[in-house]
């Protein structure tokens, strides 16, 4: 069961959905909703992950039936019908999906049958209920994933042994999901596949709807994407792996050495494409040699976030950078005990042996609470071993609890609202090198 | 006009006949509107628009040392994660100390539609008084909640007794109503029920023990000076500043209410002497309600954006004041130093074509002032529509060839009419701007909180902008150059309202 959240870091299953589609090429969502739903949504969506903007056809651009109480009461599917029609008359597009907020949920619609009636006509549209009552935004990402693979994605008898799919990086709520998919498509590259990531950069619907013959399905997430991932494998008969979200050296050797493994390539291989990348790696953090040892930029961390970032980040600021992230605040709601046992062993056997205290707590106002908590303060004693100096991975809502411990801040996990985000990524080497840059550059911003 | 005594105000389809789906000339909707006609057209291709939810918090979100409940799905109120830092800021400009925009959201799922949520509201208000000791908890209600029956008003009643905060119930629901501007009534509503109740006369006045007879004149006559002046969240701190050196010039006391305003600050407002509002789309349900209650007298004319009804706005002020002659000497002196200073401006400005979107109230005024800085303006898109744009379509100079799109939102039938069009400056909201910069029209916002618009001084800080915007076009060019608008080839060839139905109108 769901609680009571002060300042979710998130959106609801139709926003999920509605920032999911807004991330495939050339396709158009209709939203069978109240009038609010898409232009609140909307707002989130822009404003809130580095300036993502309105897209292709969302933000205020975005279908939808507006639906008011004479629908409530009579029923919306024939309001549903007309602004299909109309939509398919205005918008050019590739696909429409129509996605369903909760007040047409509740008073039971059947946007399916409308939608198949425009498909038996030939016309490109599907449906998915997406109520927003159903849960958040990483639960409207997997439930669009269940339905492109279940309706969308064609059956194939051949496989094709060198394709595989990769999703688990959700757009929108990871702020930097468009370069983040372009690295990790490019590692998986290095090792001799062709990768689709559906999200990314240059990828096709046609691919999509092809991505069935992929020999292997990688969930860059322990807990975003898995349901589809069993669909997939379900339907199309394609297994699947989840990898915990790279980010560095070490996490990224761990990735690497996961999908090698899977793919049934050679150790040695896949040891030569790590060689490789580690020494461009470290070819770059060498320079910061002498101004970390100089003036001393070792730092105490907290890291808030979603569950794929909170351990990416945690790993690499412990094994790659050598800092001290001691306490570590994961924001995901309703997750299962199992999600949580799978999550904790992410943060286990550092190279460092720093062992992080994981917390979880979705409240944004805990935040401040749990760093409190960790760092007792001075009792009026002379000499206090404080918190300090201390830096904050998380969200735009940590600059105020930054502040107030006088740490370093920089936004990374959803919301980002006070940096631009272009095609910027975090993930694997060349991730880490930007955010080396990023955490660094904050660092030394005053000088 | 007086709805205090119900749990929800009216919508204002029906307590103004308002509409959002009309396009043709202005002195069309003038002649069509006036009577009511338009109240049921629609469209039957839409976007998505705001809903009262949406919008109300551009009020309540502005509320200090208090917490937003969101009582609805998840999702709801989820607009907070984009300006919630930036609201923090403002509250911020007039209390360092503030908290900043809190909000918590209810979260309901699956089992609470079954089972109902006022559990889940109860644990939510109890939370929010506990944890940050606020001076109101605002509990906003969306659709679900409305949907399901939850008794918001009853589970208020019963917890107010526990809590220190005061709490305020508001009843947004976004089916509710296709007018977005419903929403100001659901905050003042609220605000009206809630913040508002008047201390019994006790021989107290104001708090302080009356001594005796002379300060008693003194306070009545410090009171006959003090106004309200009924601010919106769109304007910014400069706006008020402006606003308020030119009232003080008249010797008035200012109060800034219901943005950005403490919930303390509401109870003393009904001792001013006169409500002056800048927005009938954002006060006339609360001022008419206060001329009711308190029997306070208000102003309700026109916005202070440009030159002329600046000086409206202040002559209406002044006379209710006795003070007419000071006041035109005001306005003749700023006025004469004004237009010495936009001289410059006027001559590069001159001939340009503009076309502007928002609310309708600041849409028309805003009309005026370009065509003071030499700009020809070609059309205005309306949120909505209602009563209160007439005395300004009325007064608007060349009316008979301005085009008029009520529209909340809507860009594709802007993106038609500029395609059309081709004004060499786009001024609209926020929000829908981008669409106008991808079509190679260079854009100047209607608002921005940061930003002086209003007053003599926001007619210089705007045209002095607008220039500079127009001294280099190449974002928007360029963004039209190499992006493609999601619309087919065919519909730039229809009439921009082919999707208005007006088959339903009167």
């Amino acid at each position: 069961m769901s609680t009571i959240i002060d300042r979710p870091r998130y959106l609801c299953s139709l926003g999920g959905a509605i920032s999911t589609l807004s991330a495939l090429p050339g396709v158009i969502s209709i939203i069978h909703a109240a009038a609010g739903c898409g232009s609140n949504l909307a707002n989130a969506h822009n404003g809130a992950a580095g300036y993502a903007g309105s897209g292709y056809c969302s933000g205020l651009a975005l279908p939808s039936t507006n639906v008011y109480e004479n629908e409530i009461i009579f029923g919306g599917e024939e309001r549903l019908k007309e602004q299909i029609e109309k939509t398919l008359e205005v918008v050019e597009g590739e696909l429409y999906f129509v996605l369903t907020g909760c007040m047409v949920e509740m008073i039971g619609d059947d946007v399916r049958s409308v939608a198949s009636h425009f498909k038996t006509r030939g016309d490109p549209v599907y449906a998915i209920n997406t109520g927003g009552f159903k849960g958040n935004s990483f639960r409207g990402y997997d439930l669009v994933l269940q339905a492109l693979f279940r309706d969308y994605v064609e059956k194939h008898g051949e496989k094709d042994e060198k394709l595989v799919n990769l999703w688990g990086v959700v757009p929108v709520q990871d702020v930097f999901w468009k370069g983040n998919l372009k690295v990790l498509k490019g590692l998986v590259s290095k090792l001799g596949y062709r990768v689709n990531t559906f999200f990314g950069e240059g990828e096709t619907l046609s691919d999509l709807k092809d991505s069935s013959r992929a020999v292997l399905n990688i969930v860059v997430s322990d807990t975003f994407g898995i349901e589809a991932a069993k669909v997939f494998e379900e339907v199309h008969n394609v297994p699947y792996i989840n990898v915990p979200f790279p980010i560095g050296d070490y996490g990224t050797g761990f990735f690497m050495n996961e999908v090698g493994r899977a793919l049934g390539i050679d150790e040695a291989f896949t040891d030569i494409v790590i060689k490789a990348e580690k020494k461009r790696y470290y070819g770059y953090i060498e320079r910061l040699a002498d101004i970390y040892s100089d003036i001393d930029l070792q730092r105490y961390a907290v890291v808030v976030g979603d569950s794929n970032y909170a351990q990416a980040l945690s790993r690499y600021l412990s094994d790659d950078i050598g800092w001290l992230p001691e306490l570590v605040i994961i924001t995901d709601d309703n997750l299962s005990a199992a999600d949580r046992t799978l999550i904790l062993t992410r943060f286990e056997n550092y190279a460092s042996g720093i062992k992080p205290k994981v917390i979880f707590n979705t409240h944004t106002s805990g935040v401040l609470k749990e760093v409190n908590y960790h760092c007792t303060p001075g009792n009026g004693e002379r000499y206090y071993n404080s918190f300090s100096p201390a830096f904050i991975l998380g969200s735009s809502f940590e600059r105020d609890a930054a502040d107030r411990i006088s740490a370093g801040h920089l936004s990374v996990t959803y919301p980002v609202c006070n940096r631009v985000v272009l095609d910027r990524a975090y993930a694997g080497y060349d991730g880490a090198l930007r955010l080396t840059e990023d955490i660094f550059g904050v660092l030394v911003a005053s000088r | 006009m007086n709805y205090i005594k119900e749990k929800t105000p009216p919508v204002r389809e029906d307590r103004l006949k308002a509409c959002n789906a009309f396009g043709g000339s202005c002195c069309e909707l003038s002649r069509t509107g006036k009577k009511g006609c338009l109240n049921k057209t629609k469209r039957t291709f839409a976007q998505t628009q705001g809903c009262q939810l949406n919008l109300s918090m551009s009020i309540l979100n502005t509320i200090r040392d208090s917490v937003v409940i969101i009582h609805g799905p998840i999702g709801c109120g989820g607009a907070g994660l984009s300006f919630g830092a930036l609201t923090t800021q403002y509250h911020k400009l007039r209390d360092s100390n503030a908290k900043g925009y809190i909000w918590i959201n209810t979260n309901l799922d699956e089992g609470d539609v079954i089972n109902g949520g006022e559990q889940k509201l109860k644990e939510a208000i109890i939370f929010a008084d506990n944890e940050f000791r606020p001076s109101s908890i605002i509990i906003v209600n969306s659709c679900v909640p409305a949907l399901i029956g939850d008794d918001i008003d009853g589970v208020v009643a019963g917890l107010q007794q526990q809590t220190a905060a005061k709490l305020v119930p508001v009843h947004c629901e976004g089916f509710k109503t296709k007018i977005m501007a419903s929403a100001y009534d659901s905050a003042y509503h609220g605000i009206l029920r809630n913040l508002l109740d008047k201390p019994e006369e006790n021989g107290y006045l104001n708090g302080y023990l009356i001594e005796d007879e002379l300060e008693v004149l003194k306070e009545k006559y410090r009171r006959s000076r003090n106004v309200n002046v009924l601010n919106v969240s769109s304007m910014s701190r400069a706006d008020e500043l402006e606003l308020e050196r030119l009232l003080k010039a008249l010797e008035l006391n200012v109060r800034f209410l219901p943005c950005f305003a403490h919930p303390d600050d509401f109870e003393p407002a009904t001792e001013a002497a006169l409500n002056i509002s800048i927005c009938a789309t954002h006060d006339d349900y609360f001022v008419k309600h206060l001329k009711e209650k308190y029997n306070i007298p208000y102003i309700l004319h026109t916005i202070p954006i440009g030159i002329r009804n600046t000086g409206k706005w202040l002559l209406d002020i002044a006379e209710f004041f006795g003070e007419t002659d000071r006041a035109k000497g005001l306005i003749e002196a700023e006025t004469k130093a004004l237009n010495k200073a936009l001289e410059p401006f006027r001559n590069q400005l001159k001939g340009k074509r503009v076309l502007l979107s928002g609310g309708e109230i600041r849409i028309l005024t805003t009309a005026e002032l370009f065509q003071d800085i030499g700009f020809e303006v070609l059309g205005v898109r309306g949120y909505h529509y209602d009563e209160f744009a007439d005395p300004l379509i009325d007064g608007l100079p060349g009316k008979e060839n301005i085009l008029f799109n009520v529209a909340t939102g809507q860009p594709f039938e802007q993106a038609n009419l500029l395609e059309e069009l081709k004004p060499d400056l786009y001024v609209g909201h926020a929000g829908i701007n981008g669409w106008a910069a991808k079509q190679g029209i260079p854009v100047f916002p209607i608002f921005v909180q940061s930003l002086n618009y209003m007053g003599y001084s926001g007619m210089y800080e705007l045209t002095k902008r607008v220039t500079k915007v127009l001294k280099n076009t190449q974002f928007s060019k360029n963004l039209k150059n190499n992006i493609k608008l999601p619309y087919k080839a065919e519909w730039y060839g229809k009439n921009p309202f082919s999707y208005i139905d007006s088959s339903l109108a009167l």
